[in-house]
């Protein structure tokens, strides 16, 4: 599974012209299976140990299921994207993961919020460092 | 008679669209109403006044002042704090869940409205079943069918309780004496049937019993302080409420001065509070009453009233028997409050008519309350349950309430009729 092997959190879905047509997010492929209750009480966290919940495995026909039916429609930014916009778009919807396109639209990479993050971070430090 | 034609017309058409649920209840009715009054100055029959006075201030002030206490109380975690206490008292033991889980709803549906009982107690009821590894599926229907059973016991429980007992000048306690010992039997036949019924998914032992156990009761008060202020003052309203006839104040104003008190003692954000509190609900009830009110003015109950005084010539119990199954199947299939506001005034005119009017209120009590468990739209704990059912693996469906909750509705009827029949001269009197 690409987002075990790459360790990210969203997965771009492209056409067959590498244009970008949407996205799988992490957390709707663990809601297939995940109980929903955690988002119908207000805390959880007087709930130590979530006994039968921690050995739920989803049923095969679930995994199977086309990605076209979990697809989101996405927002992206293109490349030449300021950083504090990226990085106000993925706050705003509430987005660990940015997908990045090209001027015609197509997939160029994804970035996360620790990435886009951490340039903004060392950026400041750079501007810092030469302006005493 | 163009208006008793017109406002005939408007009602019926207000309660099937109401019914169709294609629109919100709150909407229709509102709009209804502001017609009731148009076509009411248009024609004659009906002015602004009288639409002002139709109005049952009784009934909006006591919904209103128990809705600021709930809003006051939920967000401390006080109605969670309940339902983990019963799931860790049964030791994740289905059967005693069941019970435990089912009493707990039973008995906050007796003071509070039956939907904010469910839509308070099925989360965690699913969180519990989920953690302990079992189908929530029995206890949520429990929890649906005995908030409504639960709610016909006390004035407070339920909306046509308020309703009537306005009406009817009936008090807190002649609930507890006339219609409690009934709920009580129809509780216990509910709780036996569901336990029967549900005997497969109850014999399933939970994956993880302990689970229960490690939920940690101190850390769902999220604010002790909040809960025991407005426990305090729910207790002391509950008190005055006992003696509201004697000292001859509105059940209105003992839970609008409670609500007050606790504003005043736990001084919340008013704006956080006062959006918690259920004005879709107020101005569904305002605009029946407007609604209801037109017709009446123009006299079409009248007719209806003397229609049905041709046919009372049948023995006082039996009408009473009658009348609780008839509005049982209606509530089974349309929301209980618009046949209670619809049914008032013609009792009432039953009543100027010569008839005695106390047994028809309370058969208009059992059925209403009892009514709702029948189908799956029958009353809004109900949908409100089934909906969030969805949410699990194991979702309420229509045909699985047909055989699981119209047996409960059918069996409590039957309790409530046979106790009525057996006490028939209490409720004469």
């Amino acid at each position: 599974m690409l987002i075990v092997e790459r360790h990210v959190g969203l997965l771009p879905v492209v056409d067959d012209h590498n244009f970008l047509v949407g996205v799988v997010a992490l957390q709707d492929l663990l809601s297939l299976e995940l109980p929903d209750f955690v988002n119908m009480i207000s805390e959880v966290d007087f709930v130590h140990d979530f006994g039968a919940v921690e050995t739920i495995r989803p049923e095969p026909h679930l995994l199977d299921k086309p990605v076209s039916t979990l697809m989101q429609p996405t927002i992206s930014v293109d490349e030449e994207c300021g950083l504090l916009r990226a990085y106000a778009l993925m706050l705003q919807h509430q987005l660990l993961d940015l997908p990045i396109v090209t001027k015609e639209g197509k997939l160029a990479g994804l970035a996360s919020r620790v990435d886009i993050g951490a340039a903004i971070l060392s950026r400041w430090q750079s501007l810092n460092a030469s302006q005493p | 008679m163009m208006g008793a034609v017109l406002s005939s017309l408007l009602f019926l058409a207000t309660l099937g669209l109401i019914f169709s649920e294609k629109i919100h209840r709150t909407i229709i009715a509102f709009a209804g109403a502001i017609l009731m009054v148009g076509l009411g100055l248009l024609f004659g029959f009906y002015s602004e006044g009288q639409a002002i006075a139709a109005i049952d201030f009784n009934t909006l002030g006591l919904l209103l002042g128990m809705m600021i206490l709930v809003s006051l109380l939920e967000p401390t975690g006080f109605f969670q704090y309940l339902a983990v206490w019963a799931g860790r008292l049964s030791r994740g033991k289905p059967v005693w869940l069941l019970i435990l889980l089912g009493t707990v709803t039973t008995v906050l549906s007796m003071f509070l409205d039956n939907v904010t009982t469910v839509v308070l107690m099925a989360p965690i009821t699913i969180l519990i079943s989920e953690v302990l590894g079992v189908s929530p599926l029995p206890y949520l229907m429990a929890e649906a069918l005995l908030s409504d059973t639960g709610g016909a016991a006390t004035l407070l429980g339920d909306p046509p309780n308020i309703l009537i007992a306005s009406a009817a000048g009936f008090s807190f306690n002649d609930f507890l004496t006339h219609a409690l010992p009934v709920v009580l039997v129809a509780w216990l036949t509910a709780l036996l049937l569901l336990r029967y019924m549900f005997r497969r998914e109850l014999s399933v032992p939970p994956v993880h019993p302990d689970a229960i156990m490690k939920m940690d009761l101190a850390e769902i008060l999220t604010d002790n302080g909040t809960a025991t202020r407005v426990l305090i003052v729910l207790g002391g309203a509950l008190i005055v409420f006992f003696f509201h006839k004697i000292l001859n104040i509105s059940s209105a104003f003992i839970a609008l001065s409670a609500a007050a008190v606790g504003l005043v003692w736990v001084r919340p954000d008013p704006a956080v509070v006062l959006k918690r509190v259920e004005w879709s609900v107020l101005v569904f009830f305002t605009a029946l009453f407007v609604m209801v009110g037109g017709i009446e003015a123009t006299g079409v109950l009248n007719i209806v009233v003397s229609v049905l005084k041709k046919a009372s010539t049948i023995s006082p119990m039996l009408f009473g028997v009658i009348l609780i199954w008839l509005v049982a199947a209606i509530s089974a299939v349309v929301d209980n409050v618009p046949v209670t506001i619809a049914l008032i005034p013609i009792i009432q005119g039953l009543g100027s008519a010569g008839m005695n009017m106390n047994p028809l209120w309370w058969a208009l009590i059992f059925g209403a309350g009892l009514g709702g468990n029948g189908t799956i739209i029958g009353s809004t704990a109900n949908i409100v349950v089934a909906g969030l059912s969805e949410r699990t693996r194991t979702p309420i469906t229509s045909s699985l309430w047909n055989r699981r909750g119209l047996p409960v509705m059918l069996a409590t009827c039957l309790v409530a009729s046979l106790l009525y029949i057996l006490a028939y001269p209490l409720y004469a009197r």
